[in-house]
């Protein structure tokens, strides 16, 4: 189905479950300010769902909303986002019957920072992008450029292992395959893994000696949810308010292990990065060794136990004494 | 300064004030020797320890942390040890990929009657501290 058709369902939807007052809210995408972007749209006004989009560069993982809106909320969900909520639903911070999720299988999307690379051209210069099953068309002057998928997606969308809603009332589309491409690049997990472990950490140093500490990524994590998080405590200080790289790198640490078994890889943190710091390199890492050491994928049950509350009698145990 | 060389590896434990704690009591009052390279903060449980107490303790400049509690099924609270299990090998794992020498996180499961084996396992931690580099890990250059 194209995303035009799964654009007007998706508005004849949202206006039904507004009408027929299932929802007070409805959370989506619409044109953003910049050239192809998209930016979330909150609203409880019927007439607004005509200004709804789904497009190949609705980025934001919306569930991030999900616990300051009060009331019923239908919303948006790609794969990743729905396995957010389903986290949500998991943790107590919102209930199933709150909210209403319209599913949208997302074959991939597109980044528009690796055409921006590759063609060395700027987004604004570009006149058209648009998704064709295997290959991305570009058009410029007039002018067409094919490029594979695997060139143009978000890493993380490479990777992904479930592009369609794991949990949704209504599915718009047709269910997808995952891309499935692994992706090499200097700062990908194999790579960084592959160093001796001291280079490793003079790695993350130089990474993290970028850090402005602007909490973007901590922000538009929806696993991220602590009413109170331990960086902004000040009896006792865990860490300095002045971004000092030891200060940035332990608040980054603490905060994927915090998140463990709840994040998605949906490549919020690393998209909102204004420094880019390639933090899906971490927390990729830990959604591998959660899977590894515990068999567990985050937000594919929503009747499971969030996997840091719950316990197998037998498990790992060869690094305890 | 001869005095501060002794003291290293500096290990900080946190011990759990059911098993752990009891059991290096008995380590002392059974008069077991053990390095004495290791500071003791009592915990009401393992499940207590938050993996950012664990990362704090190096930032601080310790050597080594040691998180021990009660044998599996033995938890004063029935499960608490069994959640440390799991946070602990996550963080193990996920400190060493960012470039930690996985001998700094140690974990143990010491009974209040396991006096000896208290003294055992933090006289092992001191060796494994002393043959690795003293942490400069969060060391600042200027």
């Amino acid at each position: 189905m194209k995303n035009s058709e799964i654009e007007q369902r998706l508005r004849q939807e949202a206006k039904a479950l507004l009408e027929q007052g299932k929802v007070d809210c409805i959370i989506g995408y619409e044109t953003g300010s910049l050239k192809f972007t998209t930016t979330p749209l909150i609203t409880r006004n019927k007439d607004d769902v005509e200004r709804l989009i789904v497009s190949p560069f609705i980025v934001n993982n919306l569930s991030v909303y999900l616990t300051e809106i009060k009331g019923k909320v239908g919303i948006i969900a790609k794969g990743c986002d729905s396995r957010s909520i389903v986290n949500l639903i998991q943790d107590n911070k919102i209930a199933r019957e709150d909210v209403v999720i319209m599913g949208i299988p997302c074959p991939g999307l597109i980044d528009l920072n690796k055409i921006e690379l590759s063609l060395g051209k700027d987004r604004d210069e570009l006149d058209n992008v648009t998704r064709d099953n295997d290959r991305v068309v570009i058009t410029i002057d007039g002018k067409e450029k094919d490029f594979p998928i695997t060139e143009v997606l978000f890493d993380n969308c490479l990777e992904c292992e479930f592009p369609t809603p794991r949990e949704y009332d209504v599915l718009l589309g047709e269910p997808c395959a995952p891309v499935k491409s692994e992706v090499s690049k200097k700062t990908s997990i194999k790579e960084l893994e592959a160093m001796p472990r001291g280079e490793r950490w003079n790695y993350w140093k130089e990474e993290f000696s970028r850090c402005i500490r602007c909490y973007a990524c901590r922000n538009v994590c929806p696993a991220c949810f602590c009413q109170r998080c331990f960086v902004e405590e000040s009896e006792p200080q865990w860490v300095s308010p002045t971004p000092k790289w030891q200060d940035n790198l332990m608040f980054q640490v603490t905060r994927n292990i915090h998140v463990a078994g709840r994040c998605t890889d949906c490549g919020e943190c690393e998209r909102a990065c204004p420094m880019n710091i390639p933090l899906r390199s971490l927390t990729k890492k830990m959604y591998d060794i959660v899977d590894e050491q515990f068999h567990y994928k985050a937000g594919t049950d929503k009747n499971a136990s969030p996997l840091l509350t719950a316990y197998e009698a037998a498990e790992v145990e060869d690094f305890i004494r | 300064m001869n005095q501060e060389s002794e003291r290293k590896p500096r290990i900080l434990g946190f011990l759990c004030r059911w098993c752990s704690y009891a059991g290096a009591d008995l380590a002392g009052t059974s008069r077991k020797k053990y390095p004495a390279n290791i500071e003791v903060i009592r915990v009401p449980c393992s499940g207590r320890v938050d993996p950012l107490f664990v990362i704090k303790a190096l930032r601080l400049g310790f050597d080594g942390v040691l998180v021990s509690g009660c044998h599996p099924g033995d938890c004063h609270y029935q499960t608490g040890n069994y959640r440390t299990r799991r946070r602990m090998a996550i963080t193990k794992k996920f400190l060493e990929y960012v470039g930690v020498e996985p001998e700094r996180i140690q974990a143990s499961w010491v009974s209040a009657s396991e006096g000896g084996k208290f003294a055992e396992v933090v006289t092992k931690i001191t060796k494994e501290l002393k043959e690795i580099e003293p942490n400069r890990l969060f060391d600042d250059e200027e």
